[in-house]
């Protein structure tokens, strides 16, 4: 068996999606490649753009700001990143120093926001609440809230995610199932929220396979966090993951036609079904909110807090 | 005729059980799906087809997790 491309024995990956062989040299540009593509091709940059990088410590999010650098270096942009600490106990902090090593490493501005000191809350003792809404209705909600305001603090023109192909394809059939059409209107490689207090979000790995992604960190030898969050498998997302993946073993190409799928339909969605939201303040943390209370805040009072 | 599989805290030798014995038979007997593991052969990344020789030192690193 030899690579593909430059015909090297040296194979580390077969993409059963394209039947393609790649040596590890093919490999990592094939991925820094395709990334660049994605950003040029969904216009997810532009010069001068102070991008903030959601950086957990995982293999996507080190992904993403590995190859965002890239950029950085030729003067394109300019990186920083925010790490949130939800507070889960022999989970997050071994994520957390990997985070301010890449941080340090690339020699770029990085925060860490701990949701305790934010919120006076870990993730851990919200589990512990009675009738709590699942962990990752709360990690996603304050999450994003911090990296908001955390984008606007270090005036960050763009958020980038380390979402990828899985994560989207999840996503996508996550709200079909639910019939969530409001939510299916807002997937998609840049958010587009009406709101200056929004920072507008990309993904620049939407077209990337999770699996590939982990080929891509080992092969550069990357230092991430590769563990499982301990709540992650009372989500709904690890039910659709599950499922997807069964059907991707013999229908190997069912993920990028379900993305592709989705891209098609996506303006009509946002035609048909666009909603215009009142833009006001959350009364307790002035933070954008639709309602008297944002999110977060709502949470908060449902705690007694 | 055996190996050493490295895998999370694992450190044990084993023997090789066939001719042609593959990391692939070797996922399917640890009941690990290729799709959350990356395999290096004595320190270099291969595919699941690669054939395990005596001697050989095999790490699986678990890539995906979920969550």
């Amino acid at each position: 068996m030899k690579c593909s491309k430059c015909g090297n024995p040296k194979v580390i990956i077969k993409r059963a999606q394209s039947g393609q062989l790649l040596c590890k040299d093919c490999f990592i540009e094939s991925i820094e490649k395709k990334v660049i593509k994605t950003v040029k091709k969904e216009k997810l940059l532009d010069k001068g753009d102070k991008v903030l990088v959601a950086l957990s410590g995982g293999k996507d999010s080190v992904t993403t700001l590995e190859i965002l650098n890239s950029f950085r270096e030729m003067n394109v942009i300019d990186l920083c990143a925010v790490t949130v600490d939800e507070g889960i106990a022999n989970y997050r902090q071994d994520g957390v120093d990997i985070a301010i090593r890449h941080a340090e490493r690339l020699g770029i501005e990085h925060k860490v926001v701990k949701l305790k000191e934010e919120y006076g809350i870990t993730l851990d003792e919200i589990m512990q609440k009675e009738n709590h809404k699942g962990s990752c209705t709360y990690c996603g909600v304050f999450r994003r809230t911090i990296i908001n305001k955390v984008a606007r603090e270090m005036n960050a023109t763009k958020i980038a995610t380390g979402h990828n192909l899985d994560d989207e394809v999840q996503a996508i059939m996550m709200n079909y199932l639910e019939g969530n059409t409001d939510n299916l209107t807002k997937l998609g490689a840049k958010s587009e929220s009406k709101a200056e207090e929004f920072t507008v979000k990309i993904k620049p790995l939407r077209e990337i396979p999770e699996r590939e992604i982990g080929v891509y960190v080992v092969a550069k030898e990357l230092e991430v966090h590769f563990d499982s969050c301990p709540y992650a498998m009372q989500s709904f997302r690890g039910e659709v993951s599950e499922v997807i993946n069964q059907l991707a073993e013999k229908h190997p190409t069912i993920k990028y036609s379900t993305l592709r799928g989705y891209d098609k339909i996506k303006g009509i969605l946002k035609e048909e079904l666009k909603k215009d939201y009142a833009h006001g303040r959350c009364e307790k943390c002035g933070e954008p909110s639709a309602n008297r209370l944002c999110k977060a805040c709502s949470f908060l009072e449902e705690f007694g807090m | 005729m055996s190996f050493t599989l490295k895998y999370k805290d694992l450190n044990d030798k084993r023997e090789i059980p066939k001719e042609n014995y593959t990391i692939k038979d070797l996922l399917d007997e640890l009941e690990l799906s290729a799709q959350t593991i990356v395999s290096k052969q004595n320190g270099e990344l291969v595919i699941e087809d690669t054939v395990i020789d005596d001697g050989d030192e095999i790490q699986l690193v678990q890539i995906i997790y979920g969550g």
